[in-house]
C-alpha cells in the first residue's frame, strides 16, 4: 500500500480541482440556499414487493436501508460483524474491541458520561445530510469544542519554543506575520503600488491582525493573556518568542492551520451521549430485516436481480434480491467471488485501504479542567498527534480523554504493531510531556487501530490517487442497473458520515431513475 | 452438486445473467475462522487490495508450520512489511490447541487457481528454478520432508512479495527460524527483481 496520509491524499486532489471545483461549488450554493440536501430525495413508493439487499449496516448502508424501506422496498441488511454502524462505534463499559488476532473489550466504568467516540466524533454545521437525519430521528446534538486556544501546542523538537497555550502561540504568529506585511506595505513592495489611502487602510488591518503599536512593531500581546492575575491590575504581557522558535516549530508548520480546515470550522458538534445515537436514530427508523454476523461469501449479477450468498448461523445461505446496496468496504471485494464486469473490477480493485489510530483513556480526574482547559485539542509533535478533553460533562468526577488521534502512516504503523498495553504505555508517556503526572489519573484505556479492526480493514479507503479521476465516476455508477457500490469509500470524504451520506443518496437518486423509468 | 472450482472459476468468464451460485455450494466457514475469510476471502481464495494470499490447497503441515512462525515474530516484524504484520498479529488469535483445525480448515479450502497479474520471462525462470528444484520439486509440488511448501496455486504478487521479503532479510533472518533461513540462503540465486519476476512466471505455468 503506497504511503500516503489522508489529509495529503486530500490536499492532492484538491490541487487537481476540475470536478472537485464544481463539487465545492454546488456544496457553497447549497449552503448560501441553505437546502437541506436529503429533504429533496424523494424515492417513489412502490408496491412491487422488491427486495433490496443492502450489503454492510455502516452509515451509507442504513440511509439508503432507511430510505428504501420507507419507500415500500423489502430490505434485508446483511451484516458481517455484530452490531450496525460500521465505523460510528461509540465505545463503553464492556463493548467488544474487535480486533483481528486481539480481541478485547473495554474497561471504561459503567457511567453515562463515560464513552469514546472511536470513529466519527464531530459534525460541522454544513454536513446537511447528517443534520438532516439528527433533525428527523430526533438525536439530540450539543455543540463541541474543537478549538480551544487555552489547549496547548507542544513541540518536541529542537529549538522550537516550549510548551504554550495556542493562543500565546498564535498571537505570536499573527504579531511576527503582521511584522512583515507591514514592512512590505511600508516599502510598497506590490505588483501595483498602493495609492496612499489604501495604504492606510492596509496598516490599520495589519496592526490589528498582528495587535502592532503605530510604528509596526510587534511587542507582545495582552490577547494572550498575562502572566499575573488580570482582574486586579493589567498584569504583564508575555515576552514574544524569538522568530527562530517558531520557524523550528512543527505546530506552526501544521496544526495551528487545522482549524481552518472547513469541515473542522468551529463551533462543531457532537450527538448528545455519543456519536452511536445516530445509529441509534436510524435503528429506531428502520423498516428493514436485520441480520447481524452474515458474512458475504460471493455475489452473482442476473438480468433480473441479484443473489447473494452469505453464511448465517453455520449455513450458507442465498438472498434472491432485485438490486444490491454494497457498503462492504471495498478492498474486500476481490476475495469475494463475484461476476461483475472487468471494467467494474478493475474500478474495484484500485481501492486502496488507509488507517487511522485512535487510543481513549478513562482519567479518574478531569485534571485539565483545573488548567484552564474545557474541550478542545491539543497538538503535539510526538507520535500520539493529539488529546481532545471532553466538552461534555465538565465538573464530572471522571472523564473519557482521546489520548492519541495518530494520522501519520508509519505512527499508526507503529502503534499497530505494539502491544495493546505497550500501546496504552507509550501514549501515555507521551502524554506525561503535556500534563505532568498524566499517567497516574489513566484508569484503563482502549486503542483502535481502524486497518486491524475485523470486517474493517481500514478507515478512509478510498480510489488510488493515479486512478481517482478515471474511477470515481465509474464507481458511483450501477453495475448491471442493479449492483451499487456505497459507502465514504465512494466520495471526496472518506472517513466522514456525510462522504457516506453523500455516496447512499447519489445511488438512490440513480436507482429512483431506474425504477421510475422502468 | 456442481462443483465448486468450476463454479467459481466459471464466474470470472461469464456474462451477467449467467447464474454462477446455487445453494451448498459454498462451505460453511467454522465460526472461529471466519475472521481469515475477512482478509483471505471466501474460502481462502486470496484478495490482493487486503494483501492476504490464496490459502486453498497448502498442505496442513505448512499453515501450521507458517502459523507458528507468525507466533514466533519469525515472520511479519519488519515495519515496512504490512500485511505481515498484520498476519502475525492475526496469529495471536489462534491458541495452540486451535492450530491443528486452522490448518485444516484452510487447507481444505477450494478457490479458483489465480489469475496471472505480472509479467516475467517464464523460459529464464525455468533455468533459475534448477536450483528451487531440489527442495520444492521438479513440478513445484513441494517436499514436507525438507519443509519446503508447493508453490503451485499462489498468487504471483504473493511469491514475489515473499521472494524479495527473502532477500531483504525481511523474513528467514530471525533467529530460531530454520527453514526459513534455508529458504533465505537458497533464494540468493535470484540476483535481481528481474529473476524474482522471471521464476515467478515460470512457477505460474506450472499451476
Amino acid at each position: 500500500m503506497k504511503k500516503i496520509s489522508r489529509r495529503q491524499f486530500l490536499a492532492q486532489v484538491a490541487m487537481a480541482g476540475g470536478t472537485l471545483a464544481v463539487y465545492n461549488t454546488a456544496m457553497a450554493l447549497d449552503l448560501v440556499g441553505n437546502k437541506d440536501a436529503l429533504t429533496t430525495l424523494k424515492l417513489k413508493p412502490t408496491t412491487s414487493k422488491q427486495t433490496v439487499a443492502v450489503l454492510g449496516g455502516g452509515i451509507a448502508g442504513l440511509a439508503a436501508a432507511h430510505e428504501l424501506g420507507e419507500a415500500g422496498y423489502n430490505v434485508v441488511i446483511l451484516e458481517a460483524s455484530h452490531r450496525l454502524g460500521g465505523r460510528n462505534l461509540t465505545l463503553r463499559h464492556g463493548d467488544l474491541i474487535d480486533e483481528l488476532g486481539r480481541p478485547n473489550y473495554c474497561q471504561f466504568d459503567k457511567a453515562p458520561n463515560l464513552y469514546f467516540n472511536a470513529g466519527p466524533a464531530r459534525i460541522p454545521g454544513h454536513h446537511r445530510r447528517l443534520l438532516h437525519y439528527c433533525k428527523k430521528f430526533h438525536v439530540p446534538l450539543a455543540i463541541k469544542a474543537n478549538h480551544n486556544r487555552l489547549a496547548y501546542a507542544y513541540d518536541n523538537v529542537p529549538g522550537a519554543p516550549a510548551m504554550t497555550r495556542q493562543q500565546y502561540y498564535i498571537s505570536d504568529a499573527r504579531g511576527f506575520l503582521a511584522e512583515l506585511a507591514w514592512k512590505a506595505v511600508k516599502k510598497n513592495l506590490f505588483d501595483e503600488p498602493l495609492s496612499k489611502e489604501d495604504v492606510e487602510k492596509l496598516e490599520f488591518f495589519i496592526r490589528g491582525y498582528g495587535d502592532l503599536d503605530t510604528s509596526g512593531q510587534y511587542s507582545g500581546t495582552y490577547r494572550a493573556g498575562a502572566t499575573t492575575d488580570r482582574m486586579l491590575s493589567h498584569g504583564d504581557k508575555y515576552e514574544p518568542m524569538a522568530l527562530q522558535q517558531l520557524v523550528n516549530s512543527e505546530y506552526w508548520k501544521g496544526s495551528m492551520n487545522s482549524p481552518e480546515n472547513f469541515d473542522w470550522l468551529s463551533p462543531l458538534m457532537e450527538p448528545k451521549g455519543g456519536m452511536d445515537q445516530v445509529v441509534e436514530g436510524f435503528k429506531r427508523n428502520l423498516k428493514a430485516k436485520v441480520k447481524l454476523k452474515a458474512q458475504v461469501q460471493a455475489i452473482n449479477l442476473r438480468d433480473d436481480g441479484v443473489e447473494i450468498a452469505y453464511q448465517y448461523k453455520g449455513k450458507v445461505e442465498t438472498l434472491k434480491a432485485d438490486y444490491c446496496f454494497n457498503n462492504i468496504p471495498a478492498p474486500f471485494l476481490p476475495g469475494i467471488p463475484n461476476n461483475f464486469s472487468e471494467g467494474y473490477r478493475d474500478v474495484i480493485a484500485s481501492f486502496e485501504r488507509d488507517s487511522l489510530f485512535k487510543i481513549g483513556f478513562q482519567m479518574k480526574k478531569r485534571f485539565w479542567e483545573e488548567e484552564g482547559i474545557y474541550g478542545g485539542i491539543t497538538y503535539t509533535s510526538d507520535r500520539i498527534n493529539q488529546i481532545w478533553y471532553p466538552g461534555h460533562d465538565i465538573n464530572a468526577d471522571k472523564g473519557v480523554l482521546l489520548g492519541a488521534y495518530i494520522w501519520n502512516p508509519e505512527d499508526i504503523e507503529h502503534f499497530a504493531n505494539l502491544s495493546l498495553e505497550d500501546r496504552l504505555k507509550e501514549a501515555a508517556a507521551q502524554g506525561e510531556a503535556i500534563h505532568k503526572g498524566y499517567s497516574g489519573y489513566i484508569e484503563n484505556g482502549v486503542s483502535i487501530a481502524w486497518h486491524r479492526m475485523n470486517n474493517m480493514m481500514g478507515c478512509g479507503n478510498r480510489i488510488s490517487e493515479s486512478h481517482f479521476e478515471r474511477n470515481f465516476p465509474l464507481a458511483q455508477k450501477p453495475e448491471g442497473n442493479r449492483h451499487f457500490l456505497i459507502g465514504d469509500q465512494v466520495s471526496y470524504h472518506p472517513g466522514w458520515q456525510e462522504g457516506a451520506l453523500a455516496s447512499a443518496e447519489t445511488a438512490l437518486l440513480q436507482f429512483n431513475q431506474l425504477v421510475s423509468a422502468a | 452438486m456442481r462443483s465448486l472450482m468450476l463454479m467459481l472459476s466459471g464466474c470470472i468468464s461469464l456474462a451477467l445473467s449467467s447464474l454462477c451460485l446455487a445453494e451448498g455450494d459454498l462451505k460453511p466457514v467454522p465460526k472461529e475462522f471466519q475472521y481469515c475469510t475477512v482478509c483471505h476471502g471466501t474460502q481462502m481464495q486470496g484478495n490482493p487490495s487486503t494483501g492476504a494470499p490464496r490459502i486453498s490447497g497448502l498442505p496442513s503441515w505448512y499453515i501450521v508450520n507458517q502459523l507458528k512462525s507468525f507466533q514466533h515474530s519469525y515472520r511479519g516484524t519488519d515495519a515496512s512489511d504490512q500485511p505481515g504484520n498484520e498476519m502475525r498479529i492475526a496469529a495471536e488469535g489462534i491458541t495452540s490447541d486451535m492450530l491443528d483445525d486452522a490448518a485444516a480448515f484452510a487447507s481444505a479450502t477450494q478457490s479458483p487457481l489465480p489469475a496471472a497479474t505480472l509479467t516475467g520471462d517464464a523460459t529464464k525462470g525455468k533455468a533459475l528454478f534448477a536450483t528451487c528444484m531440489a527442495c520444492h520439486g521438479d513440478q513445484a509440488q513441494g517436499n514436507e520432508a525438507l519443509f519446503a511448501p508447493p508453490l503451485t496455486g499462489r498468487n504471483d504478487w504473493y511469491l514475489t512479495r515473499q521472494l524479495n521479503n527473502f532477500l531483504s532479510g525481511k523474513r528467514g533472518a530471525a533467529d530460531g527460524d530454520v527453514t526459513g533461513s534455508q529458504m533465505a540462503a537458497a533464494v540468493t540465486v535470484l540476483t535481481d527483481e528481474q529473476a524474482v519476476a522471471d521464476v515467478v512466471a515460470f512457477i505460474q505455468t506450472l499451476n
